[in-house]
């Protein structure tokens, strides 16, 4: 599966999502066109309430659009299932269940053996370097571990596609940064096309094949860049186009934080 | 808890706490037991209240020889159990079964909530006189008069346990591929637990108000037969015993299900 670059494709015809709130119909995500190609890894960043874990919901099936059309390789997304992972910030392990078991909890629905079922969720957690901590519950995990438990469960249905929001803001800077290498290892490997929501401007131009950049609220696609950089990426040894973008990008979100502060 | 305490760092507070906090673990309950009994002797040797009105510790336990000698008391306590341990087991499967179905199935909640929650201020004594007149004076009405208390408060802690299943958890379920059957048995569930496990403790408590309060007014055995009888003779020595029988029961029953709760629901510590 991983090897076929043409499952994955996600399309996004005019889509328009709105929320009916007491004061009335509000605009939560403005019309959106957008392609993301098989195997592909997006960045999405924008000013916070622009729309971000909206779109996304709806790429998961968790929200129906008000307008427009999604699909995943011409089918139409009605609602979440396993082909579409996710993956969320407020990690959404299961706090009964082990690592382990949490990792299993996806490979049930596959009818294998016990013995099948539990020897591949040990690789899949041993992919993500957890081994010596299958048999923990969640609680005693760090929040590094967890995500990379939450990454391990979804990666071992084998999604074509994998939705991250947010997903690694809650941890330190330098835990970040080891999560960084590890998604990129587990990526490439798997080969899922990825939709990754951060506010971390440096993050998306470390991760990403194309980095999307929302506006304000309601929001809508504004820019879009292209990077072609060999990875692993570092803004040491990049050149001086990583750095270029990431001012543009700095620029292109600064002008409304400065009317907020006002 | 367990887990960190051991390679942490103690904070410097906490260094003189620690007796303090042993003392109010451990030794605590048996100080209090001790003080309040010193105090009942101190008044019962002053004679400041007759002995029949407030009877002396030693009188008490002395009627609690008798009782026990007589048989009386342990035949009412294993009659008092059994019904408190039946109306219960009616009592709390209905109350999850139905705690489950109305957190879940809309029709369900619209048809049933309402009246039930109209049901629960009704006091489990207010109920004994239609007991005894549905079911007579043996242990049918005390069942019922259990099960229904016990059910009732089971029943609304399920179902606000439903109400509170993060969204977060379905839609992982569900993202992950789950049927809605194993959504229901290996998510739902396990989340309400902690709440489910509120109400069974709450309801433990409630079977036995609620069946003293039957036996109290309609019964021929039982613990609350006995207090009745008692108060016939004007006992008292014997009610003090019965009554702290009833305590010593209620306290242990309570420690015993909260220790099978932390081990069902053991996520949920320290949160
Ligand atoms: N279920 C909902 N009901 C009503 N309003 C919502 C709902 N989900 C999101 N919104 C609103 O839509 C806007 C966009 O939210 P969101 O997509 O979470 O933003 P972002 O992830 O970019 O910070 C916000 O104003 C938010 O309050
Ligand atoms: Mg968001």
């Amino acid at each position: 599966m991983s090897d076929q670059p043409n499952v994955g494709r996600v399309q996004i015809d005019d889509v328009v999502i709105r929320f009916a709130t007491k004061q009335g119909e509000m605009t939560a995500l403005d019309r959106t066109r957008l392609v993301l190609e098989p195997g592909t890894f997006t960045a999405l960043i924008g000013p916070s309430g622009c729309g971000k874990s909206t779109l996304m919901n709806a790429i998961a099936g968790f929200v129906t659009p008000s307008e427009g059309r999604l699909s995943l390789d011409g089918t139409p997304i009605t609602g979440p299932s396993n082909d579409v992972g996710v993956i969320f910030q407020q990690y959404a392990l299961f706090p009964w269940f082990t690592a382990l078991g949490n990792v299993r909890f996806g490979l049930k629905q596959l009818g294998l053996s016990k013995a099948e079922e539990i020897d591949r969720a040990r690789a899949a957690l041993d992919e993500v370097g957890l081994s010596a901590h299958a048999d923990k519950y969640p609680q005693q995990l760090s929040g590094g571990m967890k995500q990379r438990v939450a990454i391990a469960r979804t990666f071992v249905v084998g999604p074509k596609v994998l939705l991250m929001d947010e997903p690694f803001g809650a941890l330190d800077a330098q835990t970040r940064i080891s999560m960084h290498s590890l998604l990129m290892g587990v990526w490439q490997k798997h080969r899922a096309t990825v939709l990754f929501v951060t506010h971390d401007v440096d993050e998306a131009l470390l991760l990403a094949d194309d980095v999307r950049v929302m506006s304000q609220a309601p929001g809508r696609m504004i820019r879009h860049y292209n990077l072609t950089e060999p990875r692993p990426r570092a803004f040491s040894r990049s050149g001086p186009n990583l750095l270029e973008i990431r001012e543009e990008i700095l620029g292109l979100l600064r002008p409304d934080e400065d009317l907020i502060a006002t | 808890m367990a887990v960190t305490s051991t390679s942490q760092p103690r904070p410097p507070a906490a260094v003189w706490r620690r007796p303090l906090s042993a003392l109010a673990s451990g030794g605590a309950p048996l100080i209090s037991f001790a003080f309040v009994l010193g105090i009942w002797t101190i008044v019962s040797l002053l004679k400041i209240v007759p002995e029949t009105i407030f009877p002396s510790p030693w009188s008490v336990w002395f009627a609690t020889i008798e009782m026990w000698q007589n048989g009386t008391m342990p035949n009412d306590l294993r009659v008092s159990l059994g019904r408190a341990a039946i109306g219960f087991a009616i009592g709390a499967s209905l109350g999850v079964l139905l705690g489950l179905m109305t957190g879940r199935v809309a029709i369900v909640r619209t048809l049933l909530n309402p009246f039930l929650n109209l049901l629960r201020p009704i006091p489990a004594i207010a109920l004994v006189p239609v007991a005894i007149v549905w079911f007579g004076i043996g242990e049918g009405s005390k069942y019922f008069v259990v099960s229904y208390t016990v059910f009732l408060t089971v029943w609304f802690n399920t179902h606000h346990g439903m109400q509170y299943v993060p969204g977060t958890y379905l839609r992982a379920a569900r993202s992950l591929g789950a049927s809605k059957l194993r959504e229901f048995v290996t998510v739902i569930i396990p989340a309400a637990a902690p709440h489910i496990f509120a109400g069974i403790r709450l309801g433990v408590a409630l079977a036995f108000l609620s069946l003293i309060a039957a036996e109290l007014s309609g019964a021929s055995s039982g613990l609350g037969f006995r207090l009745q009888e008692a108060r016939q003779y004007i006992r008292t020595d014997r009610m003090f015993s019965l009554l702290i029988i009833l305590g010593i029961l209620g306290a242990t029953v309570d420690y015993v299900v909260h220790r099978i709760g932390q081990k069902l629901v053991h996520w949920e510590q320290g949160q």
